[in-house]
């Protein structure tokens, strides 16, 4: 469960990132935010992953308040939040697989558990054919899903996906798209930040409008509209 | 945390692998750093060696006139064995005088033949003073000068010996003061050009950093490689250098002593000395090469992750 509470983040005065924001998002939700560039959707979504800490206000993850966290314990908390960007973040000299099991070595995993998990988590986004190849040999939408396969990896309780499909053409958006709702159905918390309408008004899910900072509309089956 | 340590330590290497020229350099700068201070130790050390030597063997010799008798001189020897700094007087003969005069200049045939010319024995007896402190030389050979049978003594060597002292004192003191600014000079160096290195690893390794910041690696796991890039450095450098100052101190322990342009060769004293003392201190001067190796990677390293590794 994430709780924002009054949340500003002021980096200038005359333009605050945020302002006052509160959200509440419950334990297996899928949450769709949408909004013009520049609104705040990143600045929010880093809070959760403790990139960024609000000037005001308070974030709470499973009655943690993130902004009391250590920076000791900043990397136990992002091993619980799975994270996805437009530029996919990939190593070019590694390949699918060894970057999925980069993040396990990191956790201090063993050799046998990270080749494990590592084909299971290729097999479920679709790449066990391609666990082989570097990043630079494959598709756009391939290299988004392997960065998918890195991000649940460690099995985390919540996947922030920061404009995902941003890079893609539309059959792969619709195929992350896909894997977003399944991995949710597993059980993922999923926030997903993105500027595609279409999927967003197909998703029938809650969408979350931020406008200058400030949570313009929250609704439950929303669509897009900014 | 054996896998995490095994893991950081092959990425570490593989850093400096992959930084090729400059962490050739940057191991050359260390070799010589660590090249440098122990030959510069070495230097010190023989002429430590060398003073405690020569401060071992001062005595003061004091030369009594040819007409003494025997039994005088023992009398001036009994009186001279009763001052408090004294530790021993040897009686030389005139007869042992002359024997290890000769003897001393066996290869010179001048000398030899002036004295079988001369045909009696010009040398008187000698008394070998030795002081229980070298200190206290000065004291004795003043006790001499004020003494009853002055007018018997013929010569007082003291003054010979201090000179020599105070030179060699000297000498050490501005050689030690050479050998500290050397050294830590070219530590300075070394620590700022491999501080350089890492920081150009991890500028190269931004974007890897960036992930393992956002998959939770743990603060330590995202450091480690850089610094045992810097510890892999060191100790590389101390490997190239220890055997590096073997063979150049062999070398100044063996050649000509005369002609050399090295600074401290002139001495046949501290070639003998330099020709035993690797070997002979080996364990200390190959764990202290690793060490000091070790010592200015990790500088090196921590200063680079405190300035430039945010986390």
């Amino acid at each position: 469960m994430i709780i924002y509470e009054n949340v500003s983040k002021i980096y200038s005065s005359d333009s605050p990132a945020l302002m006052d924001v509160n959200l509440r998002i419950e334990e297996r939700e899928f949450v769709t935010i949408v909004g013009a560039s520049g609104a705040g959707k990143s600045t929010l979504l880093k809070m959760l992953y403790a990139e960024e800490r609000p000037t005001r206000g308070n974030v709470y993850f499973h009655r943690n308040n993130l902004v009391n966290l250590k920076n000791r314990h900043l990397p136990q908390h992002r091993r619980q939040i799975g994270t996805v960007f437009q530029d996919f973040k990939l190593l070019p000299k590694k390949t699918l697989g060894e970057n999925v099991a980069f993040a396990m070595e990191v956790a201090g995993k063993s050799n046998a558990e990270i080749q494990k998990a590592t084909n299971q988590i290729l097999d479920i986004v679709g790449l066990s054919q391609k666990i082989d190849k570097y990043p630079g040999e494959v598709s756009g939408g391939e290299q988004q899903r392997a960065a998918l396969a890195r991000a649940l990896v460690n099995k985390p309780k919540v996947l922030v996906a920061d404009e995902p499909t941003g890079n893609l053409d539309p059959i792969s958006t619709w195929e992350i798209m896909q894997l977003l709702l399944k991995i949710n159905e597993f059980g993922t918390t999923v926030i997903l930040a993105t500027h595609n309408k279409g999927m967003v008004d197909k998703l029938q899910r809650r969408v979350i409008s931020i406008n200058k900072g400030r949570i313009a509309r929250d609704e439950a089956m929303g669509k897009y509209c900014i | 945390m054996f896998a995490k340590l095994s893991r950081t330590f092959k990425s570490g290497w593989k850093n400096l692998i992959r930084n090729g020229s400059l962490a050739i350099a940057t191991i050359g700068v260390i070799t010589i750093t660590l090249f440098i201070i122990n030959v510069q130790g070495a230097t010190v050390f023989a002429n430590n060696t060398l003073l405690k030597e020569v401060e071992s063997r001062v005595n003061i010799s004091v030369y009594v006139n040819t007409e003494m008798s025997e039994a005088e001189t023992l009398k001036i020897k009994s009186e001279i064995e009763r001052y408090p700094e004294v530790k021993s007087v040897e009686y030389i003969s005139r007869e042992d005088a002359l024997a290890s005069f000769k003897e001393l200049n066996s290869d010179n045939e001048t000398i030899q033949r002036a004295i079988s010319e001369l045909g009696e024995n010009p040398l008187g007896a000698a008394l070998n003073i030795r002081a229980y402190n070298p200190d206290q030389y000065q004291a004795i050979s003043k006790k001499i000068e004020a003494s009853s049978f002055r007018e018997s003594v013929l010569e007082v060597n003291y003054q010979k010996y201090r000179g020599v002292i105070e030179n060699l004192n000297k000498e050490i003191k501005s050689n030690q003061r050479m050998a500290l600014t050397l050294g830590i000079t070219f530590s300075v160096i070394a620590i700022l050009i491999t501080f350089n290195s890492i920081r150009i690893t991890m500028y190269a390794h931004q974007k890897e950093i960036e992930i393992m910041r956002l998959v939770g690696a743990s603060n330590n796991y995202i450091r480690l490689p850089f610094l045992w890039e810097g510890i892999f450095y060191g100790l590389i450098a101390a490997i190239i250098a220890i055997p590096l100052s073997y063979f150049y101190l062999k070398i100044v322990a063996t050649g000509d002593a005369s002609g050399s342009v090295l600074p401290f060769s002139n001495s046949r004293f501290i070639q003998s000395f330099l020709s035993g003392y690797f070997v002979e201190n080996a364990l200390w001067i190959i764990s202290s090469q690793l060490f000091l190796g070790v010592l200015l990677g990790v500088i090196s390293s921590v200063l680079a992750i405190r300035k430039y590794l945010k986390i």
